[in-house]
């Protein structure tokens, strides 16, 4: 266990009267990292980050954040981090500006609305009330409203969801923006992609617990489905002449008699034998294709869910 | 201190944004202020156009405390406006400290509008007492705020908050006095236990009989009394508001600790029997 985690969780579990949505759960959140917890709807994604945030009360386990327990310390502990809620709202007649402003007065530390503003490309919004903004707008403001105390640690549930594939897209440059500047973040998220781009490790939750953890590779490495090599040659291939190359599970030739499907363990080598019993046979290739299994391929592995879209 | 400053700031430009705050503590008192004034002569008779005043403004505290504060702070919880304060290190004082301070920054104006049309367009004269007045008034206003409080903390969602609103808001304003004078040894027992009729009896002890909080005992005892009831409901007001605030709509509220909503009524109930058993 390395000491500078920006956050430890240990057996952390949340209950609603019966429904047990946390389930004693335990990870690290070490300083300057994207850590992801990505889950279905109902994965207990927002329980979780919203104890953090010191909003919910936990039913058992040890949190702590920046050294503060999110039950005990709310107050020191919300001064100094930043928060993007998936459920919120502003009044209807606030003004962008008018908003940071009045969130830059509740903490002991701020940036300048005016800053925050031109950064995250609202200025010529700045006027304008939160009722007129566009779904990307208010996720935008919603993300100033977050860096307003110039957090070491920001929370973001689902920055992303409900939006244009273009606007996600912005969303994402702004989360790699909060990395860069060394600011840790936790993200919830049902989008592999977006897991699989911005976090530096990634918690796949369901059900309240935590199905696997590691660095988007690593999950996918863990994965017991194989990498894919197709292949497509110029000539026939007879089934019955093919060899059995190293760490192949399965070959599976298509009808046409020249795509073959070659699943292996360890794609690089048995791809490098292909090539070299290609060349000794004289039969030449047309194309060649290497898929690694995704992280979807290991959530739907894990879970027996598809992630919703 | 720089959060109180700046929600009161923000509190005062929303509501002055909304056409509904203007219509419901301007255009709508006004209305029945001109129209019932016409009805009952209140034009060169000073005792009724003092019963005119005394309606609209009670219509105004009413409107300003059970909606004011309390639909608007119920309105803010149901659509997740309070949760996105609550991430924030601010508690609930400020809020409701600045929500307090806006209610009565937006009532006062219309307070000196009342008197000084009554005065051009009834000839109503100047009370004596205008510092005992206002002072009174924004008792009264504070403390329905209060009561506004309490609904917002007791009522679960919006429907239930608007049942509570109706439920009080129609009673206090018949039976305070404030629409028609009381009269029968029933209707005059009620109003004891309402609110509203301290508002209206102290306001009238006022203008009518032109006492001030600092006249005789024997003259201003009435006023007295009814300011201190509504110094009650002030202090329990916003000692129940405080403690039962809730910034998420998911945080329900027990069904027993609705009853906190009778709280209000227990200064009433003291006071309504002390002066009926006093006689
Ligand atoms: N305030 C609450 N009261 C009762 N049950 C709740 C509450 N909040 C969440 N739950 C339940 O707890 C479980 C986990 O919910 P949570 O919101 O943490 O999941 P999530 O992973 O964030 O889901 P989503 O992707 O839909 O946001 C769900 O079954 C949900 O219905
Ligand atoms: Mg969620």
């Amino acid at each position: 266990m390395s000491t500078d985690a920006v956050i430890s969780v240990q057996q952390l579990r949340k209950s609603y009267d019966k429904l047990e949505a946390v389930k004693g759960i335990d990870f690290q959140v070490q300083a300057g990292e994207v850590f992801g917890i990505l889950g279905p709807n109902g994965a207990g994604k927002t329980s979780t980050v919203e104890i953090l945030e010191g909003l919910r009360p936990r039913t058992g386990g040890d949190a702590q954040v920046l050294g503060y327990d999110p039950d005990r310390q709310k107050q020191q502990l919300k001064d100094r981090i930043g928060v993007c809620l998936q459920a919120t709202n502003l009044p209807a007649k606030i003004r962008t500006q008018e908003a940071l402003d009045l969130f830059a007065s509740f903490y002991s530390r701020s940036v300048s609305s005016e800053t925050l503003l031109k950064r995250l490309q609202l200025w010529d919004k700045r006027a304008a009330f939160y009722e007129t903004l566009s779904g990307g707008q208010k996720q935008r403001l919603a993300l100033a409203l977050a860096l307003v105390n110039d957090p070491q640690v920001l929370f973001l549930d689902e920055p992303t969801t409900g939006l244009d594939p273009q606007i996600r897209l912005e969303i994402h440059g702004l989360i790699e923006q909060m990395k860069s500047e060394g600011r840790t973040v936790v993200l919830t998220t049902h989008y592999i992609e977006e897991a699989e781009r911005l976090c530096d490790r990634v918690a796949i939750m369901d059900e309240g617990k935590i199905v696997a953890l590691g660095t988007p590779r690593e999950l996918q490495q863990k994965s017991r489905s194989q990498s894919r090599i197709q292949i497509v040659t110029a000539q026939a291939l007879d089934k019955a002449a093919l060899p059995q190359w190293p760490d192949v599970v399965d070959m599976v030739l298509e009808d046409d008699k020249r795509s073959l499907d070659v699943y292996s363990s360890r794609p690089a080598r048995t791809l490098f034998e292909i090539m070299k019993w290609l060349d000794q046979q004289g039969i030449t290739l047309e194309d060649v294709h290497l898929k690694r299994p995704t992280l979807e391929d290991v959530f739907v592995e894990l879970t027996g869910k598809q992630l919703r879209d | 201190m720089k959060s109180y400053i700046a929600l009161i700031k923000l509190d005062l430009k929303l509501a002055l944004r909304l056409r509904t705050v203007i219509f419901f503590n301007y255009l709508f008192p006004m209305i029945f202020f001109f129209t019932i004034g016409t009805f009952i002569g209140a034009k060169g008779d000073a005792k009724a156009a003092t019963t005119v005043v005394t309606m609209s403004v009670t219509l105004g505290i009413l409107g300003n405390g059970l909606f004011g504060a309390g639909i608007r702070a119920l309105q803010e919880r149901e659509m997740n406006i309070l949760r996105r304060y609550k991430v924030t290190p601010i508690t609930p004082t400020p809020l409701l400290v600045a929500s307090m301070v806006t209610g009565f920054t937006i009532f006062l104006p219309y307070i000196l509008v009342l008197l000084t049309l009554s005065h051009f367009w009834y000839q109503m004269p100047w009370p004596h007492h205008m510092l005992s007045l206002v002072a009174f008034i924004s008792l009264g206003l504070i403390a329905f705020r209060s009561i506004g409080l309490i609904i917002a903390s007791v009522a679960n969602n919006m429907q239930e908050g608007t049942i509570l609103v109706q439920l009080l808001y129609f009673p206090m304003l018949f039976m305070s006095g404030a629409t028609f004078p009381i009269r029968g040894p029933v209707f005059s027992v009620i109003s004891k236990f309402i609110p509203a009729s301290y508002l209206v009896k102290g306001m009238q002890s006022i203008m009518l009989n032109g006492t001030g909080f600092f006249s005789a005992w024997h003259d201003s005892q009435e006023l007295w009394q009814a300011a201190g009831a509504l110094l009650l409901t002030m202090a329990v007001g916003l000692t129940v508001g405080g403690k039962l605030f809730r910034w998420e709509k998911e945080e329900k509220i027990k069904g027993t600790a609705k009853l906190w909503v009778l709280a209000v009524m227990l200064p009433f109930a003291v006071i309504g029997l002390w002066q009926i058993l006093g006689k």
